[in-house]
């Protein structure tokens, strides 16, 4: 994992993204007991937003890997063995990005997202297995609470967190 | 209505005091490094695709 870390940082360093950030299960591994999961998501910020068509281009973050020898199996690229989802920031994972905390991982330094941060993520997904890392997150993390309202009121999440804490 | 009570190696428990020390275990386990708990998952990685038989797992080179 190493690795593709470091590749990431290549990324960032050679201007072809202006941040990024560990999500998704690894961060939330991050606060949590070890759980299975498949890929590595990673939150991206990109130099230039959109094209004049509002597009969103990742073509040359993808030619750039494409040259490395990296390979696509589904929706994920292989790098260095590691399956990983790179998604464009939105305003929400933009702010995640910018408050997530530095690590080092195996001396290279990356950043993952916060717990307040992944719980407003997974609880904007949805998904059963959103719902379960959500639990893991607020059982085994310290969750500043305060923070997390403020972040779920600002995006228009906390009916959906009522919702789950009534079910 | 008796406490049932288990008997695990010199221990006995109570069902209670049983979920209470898995429960300790799991947040202890939730203090480990990411590269431990990385090292974890791939052996996670490992039993889903040979005992749990996800033959399309792919296990991460770390």
């Amino acid at each position: 994992m190493k690795n593709a870390i470091r590749v990431m940082n290549e990324l960032k360093e050679g201007g072809l993204i202006k941040d990024y950030a560990i999500g998704g299960a690894i961060a939330a591994l991050r606060w949590t007991e070890p759980f299975f999961t498949q890929d590595l998501d990673v939150f991206i910020v990109l130099e230039e937003e959109a094209d004049e068509r509002g597009l969103i281009v990742l073509s040359p973050i993808y030619e750039y890997l494409k040259e490395r020898g990296y390979v696509w199996k589904g929706h994920w690229i292989i790098i260095e063995g590691i399956p990983v989802d790179i998604f464009p920031a939105d305003p929400l994972e933009k702010e995640a990005i910018a408050e997530a905390e530095e690590i080092e991982y195996e001396g290279v330094k990356t950043k993952v997202l916060t717990p307040e941060y992944l719980i407003a993520l997974f609880l904007r997904a949805g998904r059963e297995k959103d719902k379960r890392k959500i639990g893991l997150l607020l059982e085994q993390a310290e969750v500043d609470r305060q923070k997390l309202e403020r972040i779920l009121n600002k995006y228009g999440l906390s009916e959906r967190s009522r919702a789950l804490v009534e079910k | 209505m008796l406490d049932q009570k288990i008997v695990i190696g010199e221990k006995v428990l109570t069902r209670e005091e049983l979920f209470r020390e898995e429960e300790e275990f799991r947040k202890e386990r939730a203090g480990l490094s990411l590269e431990e708990k990385i090292r974890i998952l791939v052996e996670l990685q490992k039993l889903a695709e040979g005992f749990g038989e996800k033959r399309d797992v792919i296990i991460w080179r770390i």
